[in-house]
Formats: structure tokens, C-alpha cells, sequence
């Protein structure tokens, strides 16, 4: 008997390592963020770090200021929720879930003024970040990622 | 009453004595030819039971000859039982576990090198994807969005271009 669970262990432990993954719930963060070039730049917040070089890189801002924020943890892949900022809403309604990623509707929203819609699938592994209006000398950003 | 021949074939052999003896000797034609032939006889049986007879073994050769048979007996016994046990070991329970583990692991290496394969043509899918982005035309009717992706952080963008400019008193929390 000790024989045959000797061989039958590794091939269970092989079968179970081959398997995919099962999922839990997730939690996807969702921020409105200005981006700005000042003399003294404040440090990114904790959530930007991930994508600090990539934001710098091709938004050309040296500070990153978050301004509304939401994280929601997702269960069935269909919640909705809202980040908000003073004068601005960002809309995130999920519309289902995949293996890989989450079918997203966004809308950001000026003060009751619809500025942008779009549809995404937003991957696991892969943040979204979207430009938004001019404000001031900056710029605002949409960035969601999933934790 | 025995015959001639009888007689003649005791005489040969030794085995007449007295008055039988000399009564038989007597009775022969021919005296010396009798005892020459007789005596050719007894040399012709002598050779013949020198060669023809039973040789009888000594005491080494008998027991050597028990062991070579006995060792024979063996080796064909050990022989028939190894052949019954190439037979029956094939399909033992050890034999059946081991080929369905085998096949199992040969399922799982296949299995593996196929989504192994797979992946780099999926790695789309582990990229965020737009599938499509409006503005409002009346806000901003100058406005295009375009989309690239990143692909050394994995991000995508949307970026928008021509949206309306906004105060710097929207930024604030």
C-alpha cells in the first residue's frame, strides 16, 4: 500500500498543479487622478507604483494626485459602483466575467454631464487608463486596476 | 529323456557329470572334433557376455548419476514456473496501477504542452481590450479617442484628444 500511494501522490499533485486556477473574488480599484508637472512632486500613490513608469512615460506629468477613488470587491461580475471627485463621476458598471478579464461599462460624468462612454474588458493582469479633459495645467486620468 | 541336442548343449555348458557323461561321450562319432567345437563355444559365450552384458555401475557413478537426474527435474520445473509467472505477472494489480499511472502522466504532459502552446497566442486576452468609446458630440464635437496598448506594464490607454478644456477648480477632491 505504501507503494502505491509513493507513485499515486506526485501524479494527484501533478494533476492538481495542471489545473487552472479557481477563482476567488477580486477587487478592482478605480481612481480619478490629475496629473501634473510641479516643481516639487508629491510621491505616487500606492496604487499608481504598478504603472508609475509607463503613466510618466507617455502623459509626460511628473505628479500624479489622486482626487476620487472606489475599490470594489467583485463577486458575481456584475456590481456597479462610482468614484467620485468633487466635480466629476466615474461610473463603473461590470457586465459580466471571464476567465481573464471583466466586461466593463464606464462613464465618466461632469458633474450630470456625460463626458465619455466606453466598453472595455478589463484583463486581470493588465490596468486601464484613460485621458480625460484638460483641467487647470493638468490633466485628468481614469486609471482601474485590478488587484 | 532328453535329445541329442539336449545333451549336447549341457555337455558344452559343463553340466554333465557320471555315468550321463560317459554315456554321451561314448555315444559322439568324433571325440576331438566334439571337445574342439566345445571349446569354441565356451570362447564365443565368454566374448559375448563380456560385451553384451549389463556393465554395473560403481558407487560414484550411481550417485552422480541420481544428482544429474535430479538437477534435470529441477531445471525443468524452475523452467515451467517461470514461464507461468511471465504470464500471470502482466495483468497483477502492481502492473495495472502502473500503466494507469503512466497513462495519466503521459495525459497530463500532453495536456500541459498544449495550453503551454496555446498561451502565447492568447496573450491578448490577458490584455485589457476597448471595445468601444463615444463622446458627446454636442459637449465636444472636436473630440477623437484613439487606443494603444503598453505592452512593457501591460496597460492600455484610451487617449482622447479635443475634449473640453475644464478650470483648475475641477480638480479639486
Amino acid at each position: 500500500m505504501g507503494g502505491v500511494s509513493a507513485y499515486l501522490i506526485p501524479v494527484v499533485a501533478l494533476i492538481l498543479s495542471a489545473t487552472p486556477g479557481l477563482k476567488g473574488a477580486e477587487t478592482v480599484w478605480s481612481g480619478l487622478v490629475i496629473a501634473e508637472n510641479v516643481a516639487e512632486p508629491q510621491p505616487i500613490p500606492a496604487e499608481l507604483t504598478r504603472i508609475e513608469g509607463s503613466l510618466k512615460k507617455f502623459f509626460g506629468y511628473n505628479q500624479f494626485q489622486v482626487i476620487g477613488q472606489s475599490q470594489k470587491t467583485l463577486k458575481t461580475g456584475q456590481e456597479d459602483w462610482l468614484a467620485t471627485s468633487k466635480f466629476f463621476g466615474l461610473h463603473v458598471d461590470a457586465r459580466g466575467e471571464s476567465e481573464a478579464n471583466y466586461v466593463l461599462n464606464l462613464k465618466l460624468y461632469k458633474e450630470k454631464e456625460l463626458l465619455l462612454e466606453t466598453d472595455a474588458k478589463l484583463s486581470k493582469r493588465s490596468p486601464l487608463v484613460i485621458k480625460g479633459p484638460q483641467v487647470g495645467s493638468g490633466q485628468l486620468l481614469l486609471v482601474l486596476v485590478v488587484q | 529323456m532328453k535329445t541329442f541336442e539336449e545333451k549336447w548343449t549341457t555337455w558344452v555348458d559343463g553340466q554333465l557329470s557320471g555315468r550321463e557323461l560317459a554315456e554321451f561321450e561314448a555315444s559322439l562319432p568324433d571325440k576331438a572334433a566334439a571337445e574342439a567345437e566345445k571349446a569354441e563355444a565356451r570362447k564365443l559365450g565368454k566374448l559375448l557376455k563380456n560385451e553384451l552384458g549389463v556393465r554395473a555401475l560403481t558407487n560414484e557413478e550411481f550417485f552422480s548419476h541420481q544428482l544429474r537426474e535430479k538437477i534435470a527435474q529441477e531445471q525443468a520445473s524452475r523452467r515451467f514456473r517461470g514461464r507461468r509467472t511471465e504470464t500471470s505477472t502482466w495483468w497483477t494489480i502492481p502492473r495495472l496501477l502502473w500503466t494507469g499511472t503512466v497513462s495519466i502522466a503521459v495525459f497530463v504532459i500532453c495536456t500541459v504542452l498544449v495550453m503551454h502552446e496555446k498561451n502565447p497566442s492568447e496573450e491578448s486576452q490577458y490584455l485589457t481590450q476597448i471595445l468601444n468609446a463615444r463622446v458627446d458630440p454636442v459637449v465636444s464635437p472636436n473630440a477623437t479617442v484613439s487606443m494603444f496598448e503598453v505592452k512593457q506594464d501591460r496597460v492600455t490607454v484610451l487617449w482622447t484628444e479635443g475634449l473640453q478644456s475644464l478650470p483648475a477648480d475641477y480638480a479639486a477632491k
